[in-house]
């Protein structure tokens, strides 16, 4: 049944289909990105190869195919890798900010009563400051390194699984399948995990979907900003903050360094989009509401 | 032999409410309700929506605790039982729900959900003999042994009451308690499971707890019917002796809404009329505000008292001189 909705939906659906391919497109880039853009300092190829210090950004050309950004980085080499790095920063971020709301989220409705309480009020919190601003507050007190930001973006992305997750555990919690579990003579592990999480999950799995890309984009707004990525990483957000200076063009010509803001911008737009598509696709697929 | 007997039960739900300054709303659900089950027996609970009988039924399972009052089955009471002696009253005593849409998981398929209480108690773990015992469950209740690997949601709400049938009669339990199983169901179906569980009744000698709001159904299957409303238990009564003799007012107006399948006598009827009067709510019977016969007689409150020989109604106004006419269905 379910695969035939999905199917259905896909083929039914353009703009669900140009989700999935665009998140497909970028997933294969960043699988392939070693040979998309072969490697040259081994170590870290998160860095990126700088073919000389002139300040300029050079237009595309056959050596550089999208041009070089401030300080002469290969743009190119810049994009792929930053897909792969962008995957590297969503998915890391979701999956521990997913973990972390569903231990609370089912914590506070498992218990219930006081702890109930005080676990939302504390997620409460979190949500009454603006995720922006208090992303930017965690990442800078840890200071400006990839790993604080990851931190400062999970930190701020628990809640909003912590809160669907509790509301899904208690609506299942009242459904008869768990009566009749606990009348078989079924413990409360075996009824929460064999019961009511398989049966709640889903909503939140829709949820880290459409997340993906907003961490992402979140991601390259504190790297543009100077709280994440070090100059010279393939990062997105790092690549637009070196187009800063050259976003006006030159007097008479504005669009003249064109290509060091709309290439990783396009890059962003298209791969937070994707995942929207892609989100709004899922949560129709999985609400049983629709035939 | 009495396999449940309950004793003077009292449920009150208490809602605390936060900043409530000492104030509780109190809502009781169960008023001083002694009832028993005895060997081999269907005992009925009848009564309108929130008349307490769900909730009767969850206190004798032990998902709900009684505010006051006994529950003994088996002869024990079940609020003094250990974790251990708990899980083996769960072999002893199982339950059907009401609606076979919401009590089978949906993302389990039929094999797990009726290995489920045998993985719970640890039966049959041996392949061989644990689908056989799957294949002999789903016989029993008219399914076959290809319906194993389907999905709940495949199946019709008829399929699916069976297979939760199954799933309480996998650890061959004494008694049965069949919360509404066939309201959710169309007329048709009804009919199918209501044969369904008096077969498996006599085949396996199970006791039955058997709540439904539909005389007609109840008089099928049960031997002994209790009319409850409020929380309160109007009338007790063998099954055949509560239709012929009806004696409470309540049980009279509810008889009387039931249609007999007799044009002739159906037009002649006369239905009771369940008119609300506030005049009467703080009256000591909680009826009193719907009943027809309510008077100056009854001011005292209702207890539960023999008027033929196993026959119980609680109503202070009884006998009545001037009985309007006879609801026997």
């Amino acid at each position: 049944m379910l695969q035939n909705r999905i199917f259905k939906r896909f083929t039914r659906n353009k703009t669900s289909l140009v989700g999935l391919l665009l998140v497909c497109f970028f997933a294969f880039i960043a699988l392939f990105a070693p040979v998309l853009a072969p490697v040259d300092n081994a170590r870290n190829p998160y860095q990126m190869p700088q073919s000389s210090y002139a300040i300029e950004p050079q237009a595309p050309s056959a050596s550089h195919w999208f041009g070089t950004t401030e300080q002469q980085y290969d743009l190119y080499y810049g994009v792929v890798w930053g897909t792969r790095f962008a995957f590297k920063i969503g998915i890391t971020v979701t999956f521990f900010a997913f973990l972390i709301g569903l231990l609370v989220g089912s914590m506070a409705a498992y218990f219930g009563g006081k702890t109930d309480e005080v676990i939302m009020r504390l997620t409460d919190v979190v949500f009454a400051v603006p995720s922006l601003v208090l992303a930017m507050v965690i990442a800078a007190m840890l200071g400006p390194d990839i790993k604080n930001m990851m931190i400062a973006l999970t930190a701020v992305a628990w809640p909003s699984y912590a809160r669907l997750v509790r509301g899904d555990i208690l609506s299942v919690k009242q459904r008869d399948f768990v009566t009749a579990a606990r009348a078989l003579g079924a413990g409360g592990p075996r009824i929460m995990l064999r019961h009511i999480l398989p049966n709640s999950i889903y909503p939140s799995v829709v949820v880290a979907s459409l997340d993906i890309g907003y961490i992402v984009l979140t991601a390259a707004s504190l790297s543009f900003l100077g709280l994440g990525a070090q100059p010279g990483t393939a990062d997105w957000g790092q690549l637009v903050a070196m187009a800063r200076n050259w976003v006006l063009g030159t007097s008479g010509n504005t669009l003249a360094y064109w290509y060091t803001v709309f290439i990783p911008g396009g890059a962003i737009f298209l791969f937070v989009l994707g995942w929207n598509l892609l989100g709004d696709a899922f949560r129709d697929i999985l609400d049983p509401r629709q035939g | 032999m009495n396999l449940i007997e309950i004793k003077n039960v009292y449920k009150t739900y208490t809602r605390k409410r936060f900043l409530s300054f000492g104030k509780k709303d109190e809502t009781p659900v169960l008023k001083d309700v002694s009832l028993c089950l005895k060997e081999n027996r269907v005992l009925g609970l009848v009564g309108e929506s929130g008349c307490g009988k769900t909730t009767l039924s969850k206190i004798i399972l032990g998902l709900e605790k009684a505010s006051s009052g006994q529950v003994i089955v088996d002869g024990k009471d079940i609020s003094k039982l250990s974790k251990a002696g708990f899980k083996h009253m769960r072999r002893l005593m199982q339950v059907i729900f009401q609606d076979p849409y919401s009590s089978l998981d949906p993302r389990m398929n039929v094999s797990q959900i009726i290995s489920e209480p045998l993985d719970i108690h640890g039966l049959y773990k041996e392949k061989a003999s644990r689908r056989k015992v799957l294949e002999d469950l789903l016989k029993s209740v008219g399914l076959s042994a290809e319906h194993l690997t389907r999905y709940p949601h495949e199946f019709s709400g008829g399929q699916r009451q069976r297979i939760a049938i199954a799933r309480a009669l996998a650890l061959d339990p004494k008694i049965l308690i069949a919360d509404e199983p066939v309201s959710a169901l169309d007329v048709s179906v009804q009919a199918q499971i209501l044969n369904l569980l008096k077969e498996i009744k006599q085949k396996r000698r199970l006791s039955m707890v058997f709540v439904s709001h539909d005389f007609a159904v109840a008089r099928f299957l049960c031997d002994e019917i209790a009319v409850m409303y409020k929380g309160l238990i109007l009338e007790y009564a063998p099954a055949e002796d509560l239709f012929s003799n009806p004696q409470h007012p309540y049980t009279e107006a509810l008889f009387s809404a039931v249609p007999v399948p007799d044009p002739a006598r159906q037009k002649k009827r006369e239905a009771v009329s369940l008119s609300s009067r506030s005049d009467m709510e703080n009256h000591p019977c909680p009826f009193a505000a719907r009943c027809a016969y309510a008077c100056a007689f009854c001011q005292t409150p209702p207890f539960l008292k023999e008027v033929r020989p196993g026959h119980f109604c609680a109503c202070a106004a009884l006998p009545f001189k001037n009985k309007k006419s006879s609801f026997a269905v």
